[in-house]
């Protein structure tokens, strides 16, 4: 039982794929790293595992330097996005393997193995081969080989990404539940947001350059998102963002849409926070939950006319992505409702929730820049 | 009316066809029933000469069928002592070039198929592989005086379990790298997350998976080794002799003892024979192995 420390980790082929990475994870703590694909999550699990040496930086378990140790050395365990389940044996085999390398006794592994299996309820399928089950009992079998080993960090690569939306449900519960897990430190790597949001702790949100933008709980990194890249890739529909340039107008100031005639106005707190600053290039991020009809919300919110471009009814809510003023904006609404392509409407927008990034950096002006929290 | 007569066209139509096909089934039938006898006839031929008489093997009218059976024949071959430590000879040095074979190239096939760039990548691998392209009488005399001046000359088992590994090692590097290249290297990393060492993790898990493909190299290396003649022909021939060279042999001067022979051959064939039926379910999955992926 251990934390995890990272300390200016780098590793890079051609590029530079992990750079300057700095993170503690505590025992016990379920952390997510969530990001776009390809951008090196995995490449920072197997560097955990020690599967990849670092070119630079330290990786510490509890007290111990790990950095240059090879993985069968570490106590570390790890499931692959491939579940890497050994084909020739059978998934008892399959799960008892960390404790035969071991060298665990046979009453042991059959004790251990029985009551991982019963907890995953694959206790059933212990005499087949990974061949002969789906891939629900497939990916289990691979978390049942992790949680026997009894490590000081599990490592999880996208366990339930490629499971069918129902199975995935159930296993995104069982992983709330499993004592296992919430006892060590765990590194949980995913793309999917809402199993990000669902499931961590604290959420790494990584971005390009191998580095963690924001890191932070569920809810604040929803709601006080530090960089556009953070805004973008947590929620769906995605954020709406609208490139636009500050402007003043007596004493207030407002978010004027590039090539466009969306105008709004800002809140006195956000005029404040901005500092002035008209003429600025930024970006404007509006949550579509804080974009509705008019009739649905009221209060002291900016009206804007609109016009329908597609109507979605989602189960639970609708979708309007709209043109307004020669932007498109993506909103919400009740999913009983029905409107029309070419329908023309008032938007309520909550201005109160806006957020407003830098054209350049990209960084949030209203958040304190504040990197790698 | 009209559109019954089509119907009716149709089904004309559909018959005759079916009827070209099934003529075409049946000429392809009779053609294969051919060329089994064509393959099979040597074999039938020269078991039947295995029994006959010295006599009836030099009949202007051959038989197809022994007028007498003369199974002592089985026995006549080793007449000569030496005819049968030729067999043995043969084994040995078969077996520990096959075993040599696919030590080395499974350690290269292996450092093919996961380290290409440190291993000299695809040209490296195909280069070894090219050294079967060239007519082995090529290198025939170099290679005799080469191994005339090694300590144990051109006349031991030693000088042709190296030799032949000049044929069996490509083969085997190449195949061996085909096959470790279809074991995901996860499950080698996966292994080593579980605690054991490389080597260990190798035994475990890689090892066991390219098993079938690691016995059919086995076994084209061993029937190389095991049918070569050119080289032993050169090379032993005192201390040492391959059975390969003992056929010849029962030639003589004035006549050849077609039926010693026969039986010789019968007898070397029989060591490959089973060494295929005994494996035979490993050597199908496999030579499949590189083709059907799971």
């Amino acid at each position: 039982m251990a934390n995890i420390t990272i300390e200016g980790l780098c590793k890079g082929w051609d590029f530079p794929v992990i750079d300057d990475l700095s993170v503690e994870i505590e025992e016990g703590e379920f952390f997510v790293v969530v990001g776009p694909s390809g951008i090196g999550k995995t490449t920072l699990l197997r560097l955990i595992a020690g599967l990849e040496s670092a070119d630079r930086g330290r990786i510490l378990l509890g007290e111990r330097e790990v950095t240059h140790l090879p993985p069968y050395r570490r106590r570390v365990a790890m499931t692959f996005e491939s579940y890497a389940l050994y084909p020739h044996l059978t998934v008892f085999e399959n799960i008892s393997s960390p404790l035969r390398a071991r060298k665990k006794d046979r009453a042991t592994i059959e004790r251990r193995v029985k009551a991982v299996a019963q907890l995953l309820r694959i206790d059933h399928l212990l005499d087949r081969k990974p061949g002969q089950v789906s891939g629900g009992q497939k990916q289990r079998t691979a978390l049942g080989r992790t949680l026997v080993a009894d490590p000081e960090v599990f490592l999880l690569d996208e366990p339930i990404s490629h499971l069918d939306a129902k199975i995935r449900q159930d296993l995104r519960m069982q992983f709330h539940t499993l004592e296992e897990l919430r006892r060590v430190a765990t590194l949980y790597v995913t793309h999917d947001y809402a199993e990000a949001l669902s499931l961590g702790d604290r959420i790494g949100v990584m971005g390009n350059g191998g580095k963690l933008v924001q890191i932070g709980s569920a809810r604040e990194l929803f709601e006080r998102p530090k960089a556009l890249f953070v805004a973008e890739h947590l929620g769906q529909p995605t954020i709406n963002a609208i490139p636009s340039i500050l402007q003043e107008e007596n004493g207030s100031l407002f978010a004027c849409a590039e090539n466009a005639a969306l105008r709004l106005a800002l809140s006195p707190q956000q005029s404040q926070r901005l500092n002035g600053g008209a003429k600025r290039r930024i970006v404007l991020g509006l949550r579509p939950q804080h974009v509705r009809p008019a009739d649905e919300l009221r209060g002291r919110d900016s009206e804007i006319d609109a016009q329908i471009d597609i109507f979605e009814a989602l189960g639970s809510n609708g979708i309007i992505i709209t043109k307004a003023g020669g932007v498109t904006i993506t909103g919400l609404t009740h999913p009983e409702r029905h409107f029309e392509p070419g329908q023309d409407l008032r938007l309520a927008i909550d201005t109160e929730a806006l957020h407003i990034f830098d054209a350049e950096t990209g960084l949030s002006l209203l958040e304190e820049p504040r990197w790698q929290g | 009316m009209a559109a019954t007569a089509d119907i009716a066209q149709a089904n004309t139509q559909a018959a005759q066809t079916a009827e070209r096909w099934r003529a075409v089934r049946y000429l392809f039938l009779i053609f294969l029933g051919f060329w089994l006898l064509f393959t099979l006839f040597p074999l039938y031929f020269m078991a039947i000469t295995a029994f006959k008489s010295a006599a009836e093997t030099n009949l202007t009218q051959p038989t197809f069928w022994p007028q007498e059976w003369f199974p002592e024949n089985f026995v006549g071959v080793f007449a000569e002592p030496t005819n049968f430590s030729a067999l043995v000879d043969s084994f040995i040095i078969a077996t520990g070039n096959t075993l040599l074979s696919l030590l080395l190239g499974s350690l290269a096939g292996y450092a093919f198929a996961r380290f290409p760039r440190q291993a000299g990548g695809e040209n490296m691998a195909f280069w070894m592989l090219s050294n079967r392209m060239f007519p082995p009488v090529a290198i025939l005399v170099p290679m005799f005086f080469l191994f005339d001046n090694t300590p144990w000359g051109t006349d031991s088992h030693i000088s042709l379990i190296i030799l032949y590994l000049v044929f069996n090692l490509p083969l085997a590097t190449w195949l061996m790298m085909v096959f470790f290249r279809d074991v995901p290297h996860e499950l080698e990393e996966a292994a080593y997350l579980d605690g054991w060492k490389p080597l260990r993790a190798f035994v475990k898990v890689t090892l066991p998976l390219v098993l079938p493909g690691m016995i059919s190299v086995a076994m084209l290396c061993w029937i190389f080794a095991w049918n070569e003649y050119l080289f032993a022909n050169l090379f032993v021939g005192s201390d040492v002799r391959t059975y390969t060279i003992v056929i010849p042999t029962f030639t003589h001067g004035s006549q050849t003892l077609w039926n010693l022979q026969m039986a010789f051959s019968l007898i070397a064939m029989i060591p490959p024979v089973v060494l295929f039926i005994v494996l035979r379910r490993y050597m199908v999955r496999g030579l499949s192995l590189g083709v059907v992926k799971g």
